[in-house]
Protein backbone atom coordinates (compact mmCIF):
# COMPACT_ATOMS: atom_id res chain seq x y z
CA UNK A 1 0.00 0.00 0.00
CA UNK A 2 3.25 2.11 0.74
CA UNK A 3 5.18 3.49 -1.85
CA UNK A 4 2.69 3.08 -4.65
CA UNK A 5 0.88 6.14 -6.17
CA UNK A 6 -2.93 6.09 -5.45
CA UNK A 7 -4.29 7.25 -8.86
CA UNK A 8 -7.44 8.99 -8.43
CA UNK A 9 -10.60 7.74 -10.12
CA UNK A 10 -13.58 10.05 -10.07
CA UNK A 11 -16.88 8.15 -9.81
CA UNK A 12 -19.86 10.01 -10.99
CA UNK A 13 -22.15 8.82 -8.52
CA UNK A 14 -20.14 9.39 -5.15
CA UNK A 15 -19.27 12.97 -6.36
CA UNK A 16 -22.68 14.11 -6.95
CA UNK A 17 -24.41 11.80 -3.76
CA UNK A 18 -21.88 13.95 -2.28
CA UNK A 19 -22.51 17.49 -3.29
CA UNK A 20 -25.73 16.75 -2.46
CA UNK A 21 -25.12 15.84 1.32
CA UNK A 22 -22.53 18.30 2.21
CA UNK A 23 -24.88 21.32 2.43
CA UNK A 24 -27.02 19.69 4.72
CA UNK A 25 -24.99 18.15 6.94
CA UNK A 26 -23.09 21.97 6.73
CA UNK A 27 -27.01 22.78 7.31
CA UNK A 28 -27.33 20.47 10.53
CA UNK A 29 -23.96 21.54 11.93
CA UNK A 30 -25.33 25.17 12.58
CA UNK A 31 -28.78 24.23 13.74
CA UNK A 32 -26.76 22.06 16.31
CA UNK A 33 -24.12 25.31 16.95
CA UNK A 34 -26.94 27.76 17.50
CA UNK A 35 -29.39 25.19 19.43
CA UNK A 36 -26.61 23.81 21.38
CA UNK A 37 -28.21 26.63 24.50
CA UNK A 38 -31.27 25.36 25.47
CA UNK A 39 -30.91 21.72 24.62
CA UNK A 40 -28.58 18.71 23.18
CA UNK A 41 -26.39 20.09 21.57
CA UNK A 42 -23.47 22.80 21.03
CA UNK A 43 -20.54 24.57 19.67
CA UNK A 44 -18.57 21.59 20.11
CA UNK A 45 -20.86 18.88 18.93
CA UNK A 46 -21.61 21.47 15.69
CA UNK A 47 -18.49 21.89 14.88
CA UNK A 48 -17.56 18.19 14.48
CA UNK A 49 -20.43 18.01 12.37
CA UNK A 50 -19.08 20.74 10.59
CA UNK A 51 -15.51 19.62 10.55
CA UNK A 52 -16.91 15.76 9.21
CA UNK A 53 -18.65 17.34 5.92
CA UNK A 54 -14.81 18.35 5.03
CA UNK A 55 -13.68 15.12 5.64
CA UNK A 56 -16.60 13.97 3.02
CA UNK A 57 -14.78 15.89 0.67
CA UNK A 58 -11.60 15.36 0.92
CA UNK A 59 -12.38 11.10 1.01
CA UNK A 60 -14.61 11.61 -2.33
CA UNK A 61 -12.50 14.82 -4.25
CA UNK A 62 -9.45 13.32 -3.16
CA UNK A 63 -6.25 15.32 -1.45
CA UNK A 64 -5.61 17.41 -4.41
CA UNK A 65 -8.74 19.61 -4.64
CA UNK A 66 -9.61 19.36 -0.36
CA UNK A 67 -5.84 21.27 0.10
CA UNK A 68 -6.73 23.54 -2.73
CA UNK A 69 -10.65 24.50 -1.02
CA UNK A 70 -9.27 24.29 2.33
CA UNK A 71 -5.55 25.85 2.33
CA UNK A 72 -3.67 25.89 5.30
CA UNK A 73 -3.35 29.28 5.97
CA UNK A 74 -7.34 29.94 5.88
CA UNK A 75 -7.41 27.09 8.79
CA UNK A 76 -4.52 28.55 11.10
CA UNK A 77 -6.30 32.16 10.90
CA UNK A 78 -9.62 30.00 11.53
CA UNK A 79 -8.58 28.58 14.56
CA UNK A 80 -7.46 32.25 16.06
CA UNK A 81 -10.56 33.70 15.22
CA UNK A 82 -12.50 31.23 17.28
CA UNK A 83 -10.38 31.74 20.43
CA UNK A 84 -10.81 35.75 19.71
CA UNK A 85 -14.28 35.61 19.53
CA UNK A 86 -14.55 33.63 22.97
CA UNK A 87 -12.47 35.51 24.75
CA UNK A 88 -13.65 38.88 23.22
CA UNK A 89 -17.32 38.60 24.10
CA UNK A 90 -16.22 38.15 27.35
CA UNK A 91 -13.96 41.36 27.27
CA UNK A 92 -16.60 43.07 25.92
CA UNK A 93 -18.63 42.75 28.42
CA UNK A 94 -16.00 44.82 31.05
CA UNK A 95 -15.36 47.06 27.74
CA UNK A 96 -18.78 48.90 27.05
CA UNK A 97 -19.42 49.24 30.53
CA UNK A 98 -15.75 50.55 31.79
CA UNK A 99 -15.44 48.22 34.40
CA UNK A 100 -19.12 47.98 35.90
CA UNK A 101 -20.11 44.41 34.68
CA UNK A 102 -18.32 41.44 35.49
CA UNK A 103 -16.29 39.39 32.88
CA UNK A 104 -17.92 37.02 30.55
CA UNK A 105 -21.26 38.87 31.87
CA UNK A 106 -22.84 38.36 28.55
CA UNK A 107 -26.52 40.49 29.60
CA UNK A 108 -24.19 44.25 29.19
CA UNK A 109 -23.54 43.64 25.98
CA UNK A 110 -25.83 46.65 23.92
CA UNK A 111 -26.88 44.04 21.07
CA UNK A 112 -30.56 44.79 22.47
CA UNK A 113 -32.39 46.33 24.50
CA UNK A 114 -33.07 43.57 26.39
CA UNK A 115 -31.63 42.13 29.24
CA UNK A 116 -32.17 38.69 28.80
CA UNK A 117 -31.85 38.65 24.93
CA UNK A 118 -28.08 40.36 25.19
CA UNK A 119 -27.28 37.04 27.51
CA UNK A 120 -28.66 34.54 24.69
CA UNK A 121 -27.49 36.03 22.14
CA UNK A 122 -23.77 36.56 23.41
CA UNK A 123 -24.09 32.80 24.81
CA UNK A 124 -24.93 31.99 20.76
CA UNK A 125 -21.34 34.30 19.49
CA UNK A 126 -19.57 32.01 22.32
CA UNK A 127 -20.93 28.89 21.19
CA UNK A 128 -19.93 30.56 17.16
CA UNK A 129 -16.55 31.09 18.56
CA UNK A 130 -16.32 27.52 19.67
CA UNK A 131 -17.60 26.09 17.01
CA UNK A 132 -15.31 27.83 14.33
CA UNK A 133 -12.27 26.59 16.44
CA UNK A 134 -13.22 22.78 16.53
CA UNK A 135 -14.29 22.58 12.71
CA UNK A 136 -10.70 23.95 11.71
CA UNK A 137 -8.81 21.90 14.62
CA UNK A 138 -10.74 18.81 13.39
CA UNK A 139 -10.15 19.32 9.67
CA UNK A 140 -6.59 20.10 10.02
CA UNK A 141 -6.15 16.79 12.59
CA UNK A 142 -7.37 14.76 9.66
CA UNK A 143 -5.36 16.55 6.77
CA UNK A 144 -2.29 16.14 8.72
CA UNK A 145 -2.71 12.57 9.30
CA UNK A 146 -3.93 11.67 5.84
CA UNK A 147 -1.13 13.99 4.51
CA UNK A 148 2.38 12.43 3.47
CA UNK A 149 5.18 14.73 2.82
CA UNK A 150 7.02 13.96 -0.46
CA UNK A 151 10.37 14.63 0.78
CA UNK A 152 10.42 12.90 3.86
CA UNK A 153 8.79 9.79 2.01
CA UNK A 154 11.58 9.91 -0.74
CA UNK A 155 14.32 10.15 1.85
CA UNK A 156 13.41 7.26 4.13
CA UNK A 157 13.23 5.02 0.85
CA UNK B 1 -34.12 3.65 31.91
CA UNK B 2 -35.63 0.34 30.40
CA UNK B 3 -33.94 -2.77 31.82
CA UNK B 4 -34.52 -5.19 28.96
CA UNK B 5 -33.31 -2.74 26.49
CA UNK B 6 -30.39 -1.96 28.89
CA UNK B 7 -29.69 -5.65 29.22
CA UNK B 8 -29.77 -6.81 25.70
CA UNK B 9 -27.57 -3.49 24.52
CA UNK B 10 -24.66 -4.20 27.16
CA UNK B 11 -24.80 -7.55 26.06
CA UNK B 12 -24.06 -6.72 22.71
CA UNK B 13 -21.39 -4.06 23.52
CA UNK B 14 -19.26 -6.40 25.45
CA UNK B 15 -19.51 -9.01 22.55
CA UNK B 16 -18.37 -6.38 20.37
CA UNK B 17 -15.54 -5.29 22.27
CA UNK B 18 -14.33 -8.61 22.55
CA UNK B 19 -14.38 -9.52 18.54
CA UNK B 20 -12.81 -6.13 18.20
CA UNK B 21 -9.81 -6.95 20.02
CA UNK B 22 -9.66 -10.30 18.81
CA UNK B 23 -10.10 -9.89 14.81
CA UNK B 24 -6.91 -10.01 12.90
CA UNK B 25 -7.95 -7.25 10.23
CA UNK B 26 -7.50 -3.86 11.93
CA UNK B 27 -10.03 -2.54 9.07
CA UNK B 28 -12.65 -4.78 10.50
CA UNK B 29 -11.67 -3.84 14.14
CA UNK B 30 -11.75 -0.02 13.45
CA UNK B 31 -15.80 -0.58 12.08
CA UNK B 32 -16.22 -2.61 15.26
CA UNK B 33 -14.71 -0.04 17.28
CA UNK B 34 -17.22 2.73 15.44
CA UNK B 35 -20.49 0.64 15.90
CA UNK B 36 -19.61 -0.32 19.79
CA UNK B 37 -19.82 3.60 19.77
CA UNK B 38 -23.10 3.93 18.38
CA UNK B 39 -24.34 1.49 20.68
CA UNK B 40 -22.91 3.11 23.72
CA UNK B 41 -24.47 6.25 22.54
CA UNK B 42 -27.85 4.45 22.37
CA UNK B 43 -27.13 3.36 26.18
CA UNK B 44 -27.02 6.75 27.25
CA UNK B 45 -29.76 8.47 25.36
CA UNK B 46 -31.86 5.53 26.79
CA UNK B 47 -30.62 6.64 30.45
CA UNK B 48 -31.32 10.08 29.76
CA UNK B 49 -28.34 11.55 29.39
CA UNK B 50 -29.11 13.08 25.46
CA UNK B 51 -25.97 15.50 25.64
CA UNK B 52 -23.29 12.72 25.92
CA UNK B 53 -25.32 10.68 23.88
CA UNK B 54 -25.16 13.19 21.22
CA UNK B 55 -21.60 14.11 21.73
CA UNK B 56 -20.36 10.31 21.50
CA UNK B 57 -22.48 9.95 18.24
CA UNK B 58 -20.77 12.83 16.98
CA UNK B 59 -17.58 12.10 18.04
CA UNK B 60 -16.85 8.95 19.14
CA UNK B 61 -18.98 6.72 16.21
CA UNK B 62 -17.63 10.07 13.49
CA UNK B 63 -14.42 11.50 14.38
CA UNK B 64 -12.32 9.07 15.73
CA UNK B 65 -13.36 6.37 13.03
CA UNK B 66 -12.23 9.02 10.16
CA UNK B 67 -8.61 9.59 12.48
CA UNK B 68 -8.44 5.78 12.63
CA UNK B 69 -8.89 4.98 9.18
CA UNK B 70 -6.80 7.97 8.05
CA UNK B 71 -3.79 6.42 10.65
CA UNK B 72 -4.35 2.79 8.90
CA UNK B 73 -4.21 4.24 5.21
CA UNK B 74 -0.74 5.26 6.21
CA UNK B 75 0.84 1.98 7.78
CA UNK B 76 -0.32 -1.55 7.37
CA UNK B 77 -3.71 -3.40 7.06
CA UNK B 78 -3.29 -6.76 8.85
CA UNK B 79 -2.14 -7.32 12.33
CA UNK B 80 0.61 -9.90 12.75
CA UNK B 81 0.73 -13.48 14.26
CA UNK C 1 -28.87 -15.95 49.89
CA UNK C 2 -30.68 -15.45 46.55
CA UNK C 3 -32.70 -12.24 47.17
CA UNK C 4 -29.45 -10.25 48.31
CA UNK C 5 -27.53 -11.87 45.15
CA UNK C 6 -30.27 -10.55 43.30
CA UNK C 7 -30.80 -7.81 45.07
CA UNK C 8 -27.55 -6.19 45.26
CA UNK C 9 -25.02 -7.79 42.67
CA UNK C 10 -26.83 -8.34 40.29
CA UNK C 11 -29.35 -5.10 40.24
CA UNK C 12 -26.47 -2.75 39.78
CA UNK C 13 -25.24 -4.88 36.50
CA UNK C 14 -24.32 -1.57 34.79
CA UNK C 15 -21.21 -1.59 37.52
CA UNK C 16 -20.40 -5.16 36.39
CA UNK C 17 -20.44 -4.29 32.59
CA UNK C 18 -18.33 -1.28 33.20
CA UNK C 19 -15.57 -3.23 35.15
CA UNK C 20 -15.99 -6.33 32.40
CA UNK C 21 -15.36 -3.39 29.40
CA UNK C 22 -12.39 -1.77 31.65
CA UNK C 23 -10.92 -5.42 31.86
CA UNK C 24 -11.25 -5.93 28.12
CA UNK C 25 -9.78 -2.73 27.19
CA UNK C 26 -6.69 -2.97 29.97
CA UNK C 27 -6.39 -6.61 28.40
CA UNK C 28 -5.95 -5.23 25.13
CA UNK C 29 -3.62 -2.20 26.17
CA UNK C 30 -1.19 -4.70 27.78
CA UNK C 31 -1.27 -8.09 26.09
CA UNK C 32 -1.22 -6.87 22.21
CA UNK C 33 1.30 -6.37 20.29
CA UNK C 34 0.00 -4.10 16.99
CA UNK C 35 -0.11 -0.53 18.50
CA UNK C 36 -3.28 -0.01 15.96
CA UNK C 37 -4.76 -2.45 18.90
CA UNK C 38 -3.77 -0.72 21.90
CA UNK C 39 -5.48 2.69 20.52
CA UNK C 40 -8.68 0.36 20.20
CA UNK C 41 -7.96 -0.85 23.63
CA UNK C 42 -7.26 2.68 25.10
CA UNK C 43 -10.68 4.11 23.35
CA UNK C 44 -12.93 0.64 25.18
CA UNK C 45 -10.88 1.75 28.40
CA UNK C 46 -12.16 5.26 28.39
CA UNK C 47 -16.01 4.10 27.13
CA UNK C 48 -16.07 2.04 29.81
CA UNK C 49 -15.28 4.76 32.82
CA UNK C 50 -17.81 6.77 30.89
CA UNK C 51 -20.23 3.97 31.20
CA UNK C 52 -19.75 4.02 35.10
CA UNK C 53 -19.70 7.56 35.46
CA UNK C 54 -23.38 7.67 33.93
CA UNK C 55 -24.47 4.70 35.46
CA UNK C 56 -24.02 6.91 38.64
CA UNK C 57 -25.89 9.90 37.23
CA UNK C 58 -29.13 7.60 36.59
CA UNK C 59 -32.05 7.53 38.65
CA UNK C 60 -33.63 4.12 38.14
CA UNK C 61 -36.12 1.95 36.18
CA UNK C 62 -39.08 4.11 34.41
CA UNK C 63 -41.60 3.70 37.54
CA UNK C 64 -39.41 6.66 39.49
CA UNK C 65 -40.15 9.16 36.54
CA UNK C 66 -36.78 10.26 35.90
CA UNK C 67 -36.30 12.56 32.81
CA UNK C 68 -33.38 13.88 30.70
CA UNK C 69 -32.49 16.97 32.50
CA UNK C 70 -34.08 19.55 30.24
CA UNK C 71 -37.52 20.35 31.96
CA UNK C 72 -40.30 22.69 32.61
CA UNK C 73 -41.80 24.01 35.50
CA UNK C 74 -44.89 22.56 34.99
CA UNK C 75 -43.20 19.18 34.51
CA UNK C 76 -41.54 19.68 37.89
CA UNK C 77 -45.15 20.05 39.70
CA UNK C 78 -46.27 17.21 38.04
CA UNK C 79 -43.28 14.98 40.38
CA UNK C 80 -41.51 13.90 37.44
CA UNK C 81 -37.44 13.96 38.98
CA UNK C 82 -34.56 14.60 36.70
CA UNK C 83 -31.26 12.41 36.48
CA UNK C 84 -27.93 14.53 37.92
CA UNK C 85 -26.58 16.50 35.17
CA UNK C 86 -23.25 16.93 37.04
CA UNK C 87 -21.68 13.41 35.80
CA UNK C 88 -23.09 13.96 31.73
CA UNK C 89 -21.15 17.43 32.12
CA UNK C 90 -17.45 15.41 33.19
CA UNK C 91 -17.96 13.18 30.70
CA UNK C 92 -18.64 15.55 28.21
CA UNK C 93 -15.38 17.19 28.82
CA UNK C 94 -13.47 13.56 29.27
CA UNK C 95 -14.99 12.90 25.50
CA UNK C 96 -13.93 16.10 24.27
CA UNK C 97 -9.82 14.94 25.72
CA UNK C 98 -10.33 11.02 24.78
CA UNK C 99 -10.50 12.25 20.92
CA UNK C 100 -7.57 14.51 21.44
CA UNK C 101 -5.52 11.23 23.04
CA UNK C 102 -6.46 9.58 20.08
CA UNK C 103 -5.10 12.02 17.86
CA UNK C 104 -1.88 12.36 19.35
CA UNK C 105 -1.34 8.41 19.96
CA UNK C 106 -2.21 8.08 15.96
CA UNK C 107 0.28 10.81 15.40
CA UNK C 108 2.83 9.01 17.05
CA UNK C 109 2.20 5.60 15.57
CA UNK C 110 2.39 7.10 12.24
CA UNK C 111 5.89 8.41 13.20
CA UNK C 112 6.76 5.31 14.49
CA UNK C 113 6.05 3.34 11.42
CA UNK C 114 7.96 6.00 9.25
CA UNK C 115 10.54 5.09 11.69
CA UNK C 116 10.65 1.13 12.30
CA UNK C 117 8.69 0.45 9.15
CA UNK C 118 6.23 -1.91 11.21
CA UNK C 119 3.63 -0.98 13.94
CA UNK C 120 4.10 -4.56 15.96
CA UNK C 121 6.01 -3.64 18.88
CA UNK C 122 8.29 -6.92 19.67
CA UNK C 123 9.60 -6.25 16.19
CA UNK C 124 10.17 -2.49 17.00
CA UNK C 125 12.12 -3.07 20.31
CA UNK C 126 14.29 -5.85 18.24
CA UNK C 127 14.98 -3.55 15.68
CA UNK C 128 16.15 -0.81 18.60
CA UNK C 129 18.02 -3.84 20.20
CA UNK C 130 20.03 -4.10 16.53
CA UNK C 131 20.59 -0.49 16.37
CA UNK C 132 22.51 -0.93 20.02
CA UNK C 133 20.30 1.47 21.82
Amino acid sequence: MRGEKRIYERDVIIETISRLLIPFIQLFALYVIIHGAGGPGGGFQGGVIFASSFVLYLVVFGLAAAGKRFPEGANTALMSTGVYLYAGVGLLCILVTLGAAEYLNYGYIPLTHMFEENRALGMDLVEIGIGITVMAVITEIFFNLVWKKEEEGGKEE
Amino acid sequence: MIVPIDLALLTLIVIIALVAITVKDLLSAIMLLSAYSFLMAMVWVEMHSVDVGFTEAAVGAGATTAFLIAALARTVRWEKG
Amino acid sequence: MIEWLFGELLAKYNYWVSIILILIGFYAMIAKDNLIKKVIGLSIFQTAIFLFYISLADIGPLPKKGTAPIVSEEMIHMGYVYVNPLPHVLILTAIVVAVATTAVALALVIRLYEEYGTIEESEIIEKERERGL
